[in-house]
Parts: C-alpha cells; structure tokens; sequence
C-alpha cells in the first residue's frame, strides 16, 4: 500500500481524525463491533481488500509510467 | 449556528459589495459604515441592499445520495502543431475517478451497516469526506511547434494522491471496527 514517492497522509493523523469524527457524533468504536455479524465482516473485508488490490494497481500503472 | 453571508458584486463605478446579515437585520454598505438614504462616504448614490438575495433555505444538512459526488475537473489540452513524430501519452482518468468513488461508496457503506443509525452515519461520512477536502482541477495545456521526434507523458497526481486518502481512511475505519 505505502509508495514513499507519494505524498500519504501519515497514518496516525487519519487515526486520529476518523476516532475524532467518532466522537463528535457520539458513536463508540466499541459498539460498532457488536453491530457486525460475522457474514457482514467477511464480505466488507473481501470488499476492502479488493479496492485495495486496484489502488495497488492503480499506482503501479502510475508508477510505471513515470519510470520508463 | 452557521450565518450565512451573501455576497453582490456590482459591476458600475468600482467593484462594490453588500452583505445582508439577516440574523440581525443590520444592512452594511460597501463604505463599512450603516448608510440609508444615501451612502455617507458616496460609494454610490443610494445603498443598495438586496434583502432577497440571502437564502433562508440554506441548510446544512445533505440527502444521503451525495456521498459519491466529488468536484473534479479535469482538462487537458495537446496542440501539435507544424511538427511531426511527436508520441504524445496521457493517463486514463477515468479508472482512477471510477475506483475513487468506489472508494468513498465503500467508506459510506462499512458506516452505514456498522454505525446502525442512518442519520448518523451519513454525518459521520459527510463530515469525513470534508476533512480530507477532495476538491481538485487539473487543467493541462500543452503546446508543440515545429519539433521534430518528441515524447509528452502527462500524469494526473491529484487522483492518485485521493484514492491513497480515502484508502487510509478506509483502512483506519476497518481497524477501529476490528474487522481485520
């Protein structure tokens, strides 16, 4: 995921702002957990995992690009 | 509470602006001062406030439907011209806006089914989504004249910078609600 010729937003500040967001709005991250069957959690996690292969792949075409 | 402000330009004599403050029903004048009748500082011959103009029906709330909505633009220009054997490569945007907005669906859908209540999981991604202020132009011109065996490449970063952002995001989110 981390291409250190990208500027990235250091983990720890996205941490902290979506914790923060939280917060505000009065939503315990404690009690999301509950809210989540197990089925639910296998297919959001096939699903961010996904998006994730195709920013992966996003960036190497990207990077690609550039280098050649 | 939000007030919100409306702005006039108009375009005689210099460039002149008028605020209507509805909450408290005082008129400024361009002049910084409270002129009626006639401007003190003659900015213009009457002050010229437009009541109407502010909308009341400004709120701050959002349908839930505009969490994929994103501004972009994007222009690109290439003029060759006079010149020849020039290989001109340019980005596709398109996957890239694509998966973008699969992105910010996904972030808005993990809130949803985890948070439970609509309301609150819309706030909770709208005001997410206007932390990581996604606004971007790109607008290219590029413009070639009698060259001869030249190579242009021209790459978007803006998008790639996004969808790292909101990937984080969507990672942190994942994290916090232990789905990983």
């Amino acid at each position: 995921m981390s291409d250190h010729s990208k500027p990235q937003i250091p983990e720890k500040v996205v941490e902290v702002v979506v914790d923060s967001i939280f917060k505000k709005n009065g939503v315990k991250p404690e009690e999301l957990k509950k809210n989540l069957s197990d089925e639910q959690k296998k297919m959001l996690k096939e699903m961010v995992e996904d998006l994730k292969k195709q920013v992966d792949q996003f960036n190497n075409k990207n990077k690609i690009e550039t280098s050649e | 509470m939000t007030t919100y402000r409306s702005t006039r330009v108009i375009s005689d004599k210099k460039s002149k602006t008028f605020f209507t403050d509805r909450t408290t029903h005082r008129k400024k004048c361009s002049c910084e001062s409270d002129c009626d009748g006639s401007c003190r500082n003659s900015f213009s011959v009457s002050p010229q406030f437009d009541v109407n103009f502010s909308n009341s029906d400004a709120t701050i709330s959002q349908d839930a439907d505009q969490f994929s909505f994103m501004a972009q633009e994007s222009a690109e220009l290439i003029w060759v011209k006079e010149s020849c054997n020039i290989k001109v490569h340019t980005t596709d945007t398109q996957a890239g806006v694509s998966l973008q907005a699969g992105l910010q669906l996904a972030i808005a859908l993990v809130l949803r089914i985890t948070v439970g209540s609509a309301d609150k999981s819309d706030a909770i991604s709208q005001e997410l989504f206007q932390q990581f202020e996604l606004k971007q132009t790109n607008k290219q011109k590029i413009f070639i004249c009698n060259t001869k065996d030249a190579t242009v490449r021209t790459k978007d970063t803006d998008l790639a910078v996004n969808i790292q952002a909101l990937l984080q995001i969507l990672l942190a989110l994942i994290v916090l609600v232990d789905i990983f």
